[in-house]
């Protein structure tokens, strides 16, 4: 294992942050830290990062503690946005793979690619304060990672990028993966989570609901999510043996059923033996499960 | 290169290249340039043509060779009677008309003017009456010449002599260089303090608002941070340091080349630096860079405590208090350097530096007392500079809102274990 977080805790005079948390991360894994504002998710990345110390417990980056670790191997970028608003985007870059142990000329190789695949051309020499916040988050990105880290942690990567950016992301993050990159991320957006996670870390204010795989968190809740296309009446349906809820979404009934047992009896009825548009049985999403396990509308 | 150097640089470069600095400097020059060269500009901006004054003589004194005219006066001998003169005034032909006659066995000067004369002409005035009336105060007596000479030119000849051996006083010239040279590095450490104080501030206090910080702390330790803030800071004060004594220099090898006159201004700098003695020199250096550091330190502090850069200013305040009533204390030292006030801030560590030198120049204190004073600095800067990179540790990643004491009981609160 790459990281290992055992029985972790923070407290403060008067509350708890993390309370108990463990989890571990192998190398070249991507690992989802979710859970609400407030859940402990910065605690935990602070103490990661040395710049928090915990109350009890142990951190370690490949067997040893996280404190003794060359910082250099580590990357990190906040939830909040931040970079030096008056430095050009180049100067702040060579700037902080200089201090992260490169020599300028490895720093340029690295500027060059990534600004390229950024798409930031253009913008190489404006100063960071006249980009916009989407080209912002971008540069302040590339700073995490241009020294090529071992560990890079990203606090809400993908907040307040578009779509088209967030692909950027997406890929750059799988391409680090590629490298060997070890990632810890977390993100408010499941399907980001649920695309690119091997597995997660689910926490609701301080406490660990779950860690482990993501397949795993799934299996245990089971395929219970059905999406039908039919012109069978809502009421009916309702009515049938094992739904738990269910709710009309534009041209789709979606409906949460007590396990995937009771599938097949509705398949029948909804069919009746002819063609039917849409019938699917699915595990249910990360979204759900997290509103699920932290208390949100599914209770 | 170490970290250190690297984010030291970093400031340094950001601070060197700011408009601010570049604005300061510029400001610092233009300010030294118009007082060493300010006669010229006077003249060449204000010249006023000379006061036109008539003199009505009515004694026996030889009044031609006492009041000469000069670029203010101009001084005319008419004989012709004084309604004639006075009408002059009225219709704007002369200034002021002085008639001299004898009163009591004194001389009288009678000034008539039709638009009051401003406080320079009239002084003037004043003084040459007062020369004219010694004048006429010897001749009455009858002395000779050269007795009047005598009386005219003496000047008394004082020694001072100190027998304790363990002091040695100093001269009124000594004196005298060292109050202007205290002076002046009040005012330097005043201005060095406040821009820089604000500074260091205002930066940490951007870098931990912005979340910068927080990228930089996964690479460097906040002690190393907290370092090279003082370090780059220091180095822009030095800079600018550097900037000013070059301009003064420069502008004065300037004017000694462009001006027909003999008297050297350089010269006169050499000469005023010249009184001063070596260790007045070491010590002025020594209570500038420790006052200077320990402000950054102070600065460093404060704004790690805020959370955003708009909040600098509140944390700045009680600092910037400290320091102005420091300066007004150094600048009641020109009057009187010996006073108890001068003696009591002489050893307060965040005033010493604008205090002490002005003591150690203008006044014979025992050689014992600046040392102690420095002692007390630096073991003040040492203990600062440990504790704010104890708390700067605790406090640099620590965001709360609320005045001074609620930041400071927030940082303790979540900081302690």
């Amino acid at each position: 294992m790459s990281l290992k977080l055992e029985h972790v805790v923070k407290r403060y005079k008067d509350f708890t942050a993390v309370n108990d948390l463990n989890f571990s991360i192998g190398k070249g894994e991507i690992f989802g830290l979710i859970g609400q504002n407030g859940a402990g998710k910065t605690t935990t990345f602070r103490m990661i990062l040395d710049l928090q110390e915990p109350t009890s417990g142990a951190i370690h980056w490949e067997g040893k503690p996280i404190n003794k670790v060359n910082r250099d191997i580590l990357g990190y970028l906040p939830e909040e946005r931040g970079i030096f608003p008056q430095m050009k985007v180049e100067e702040q870059l060579y700037f902080f793979g200089e201090l992260r142990g490169m020599k300028r000329s490895e720093v340029k190789k690295e500027i060059d690619f990534w600004i390229n695949r950024f798409d930031l051309e253009e913008k190489r020499n404006n100063k960071a304060e006249t980009l916009s916040k989407g080209n912002q988050q971008k540069v302040q990105l590339i700073a995490s990672f241009i020294h090529k880290p071992k560990f890079l942690i990203l606090d809400e990567p993908f907040s307040g990028l578009d779509p088209v950016n967030r692909d950027l992301l997406k890929n750059a993050i799988l391409l680090l993966k590629e490298q060997g990159t070890t990632i810890l991320f977390s993100s408010h957006q499941m399907d980001n989570v649920e695309e690119l996670c091997d597995h997660l870390c689910l926490l609701k204010r301080g406490v660990s609901l779950y860690s482990g795989s993501l397949l795993d968190l799934k299996r245990q809740y089971g395929k219970t999510k059905l999406t039908i296309r039919t012109n069978v009446p809502l009421g009916q349906l309702a009515k049938m043996a094992g739904v738990k809820t269910i709710k009309q979404e534009r041209e789709d009934i979606i409906l949460t059923l007590i396990d995937e047992t009771y599938a097949k009896p509705i398949f029948d009825v909804v069919s009746n033996g002819h063609y039917i548009e849409k019938f699917s049985l699915d595990y249910l999403s990360l979204d759900e499960i997290f509103k699920d396990k932290v208390g949100g509308e599914l209770e | 290169m170490s970290k250190l150097w690297i984010l030291t640089k970093q400031v340094y470069k950001q601070k060197i290249r700011s408009k601010s600095f570049i604005f300061l400097s510029f400001m610092y020059v233009a300010i030294i340039a118009v007082v060493i060269y300010w006669n010229d500009i006077a003249n060449l901006i204000f010249k006023d043509d000379p006061i036109d004054v008539a003199l009505v003589n009515e004694t026996d004194v030889d009044i031609k060779t006492i009041f000469t005219s000069n670029e203010e006066l101009n001084f005319s001998f008419p004989k012709e009677p004084i309604e004639n003169l006075h009408k002059q005034l009225e219709e704007n032909e002369l200034d002021a008309v002085v008639t001299i006659s004898e009163l009591n066995s004194q001389l009288k000067a009678d000034i008539a003017t039709y638009t009051p004369l401003q406080l320079n002409a009239q002084s003037t005035i004043n003084s040459y009456v007062e020369y004219a009336s010694k004048i006429y105060g010897i001749q009455s007596v009858n002395l000779s010449t050269s007795d009047a000479e005598k009386i005219l030119n003496s000047q008394p000849v004082i020694t001072m002599t100190n027998i304790n051996e363990h002091v040695a006083g100093k001269s009124e010239g000594e004196k005298t260089s060292g109050l202007f040279a205290s002076y002046f590095i009040g005012i330097v450490i005043y201005f060095f303090v406040t821009t820089f104080l604000s500074m260091i501030t205002t930066d940490v206090a951007s870098e931990k608002g912005s979340r910068a910080l927080e990228m930089l702390l996964v690479s460097v330790k906040p002690g190393t941070h907290f370092q090279s803030k003082i370090n780059g800071i220091l180095l822009v004060a030095i800079t600018q340091f550097a900037i000013i004594i070059a301009a003064i220099v420069a502008l004065l090898g300037l004017k000694d080349i462009s001006s027909n006159s003999d008297a050297s201004s350089l010269g006169m700098v050499e000469t005023l630096i010249g009184e001063l003695s070596i260790t007045y020199i070491i010590y002025v250096i020594a209570f500038i860079a420790l006052t200077v550091i320990l402000f950054l330190i102070i600065g460093a502090l404060f704004g790690s405590l805020v959370s955003k850069v708009e909040e600098a200013s509140q944390v700045l305040t009680p600092a910037m208090m400290i320091l102005l009533v420091g300066f007004y204390v150094m600048i009641s030292g020109v009057a009187n350097p010996d006073t108890l006030l001068i003696k009591v801030f002489s050893y307060i560590p965040l005033t010493s530096g604008m205090v002490m030198p002005m003591r150690i120049g203008a006044t014979d204190i025992s050689p014992i007392e600046p040392i102690l004073s420095i002692v007390i600095l630096i073991a003040t800067v040492v203990l600062g500079y440990i504790f704010s990179l104890s708390f700067y540790k605790r406090s640099v990643l620590t965001y709360s809102s609320g005045g001074i004491i609620q930041k400071i009981k927030t940082v303790f609160k979540v900081t302690t274990k």
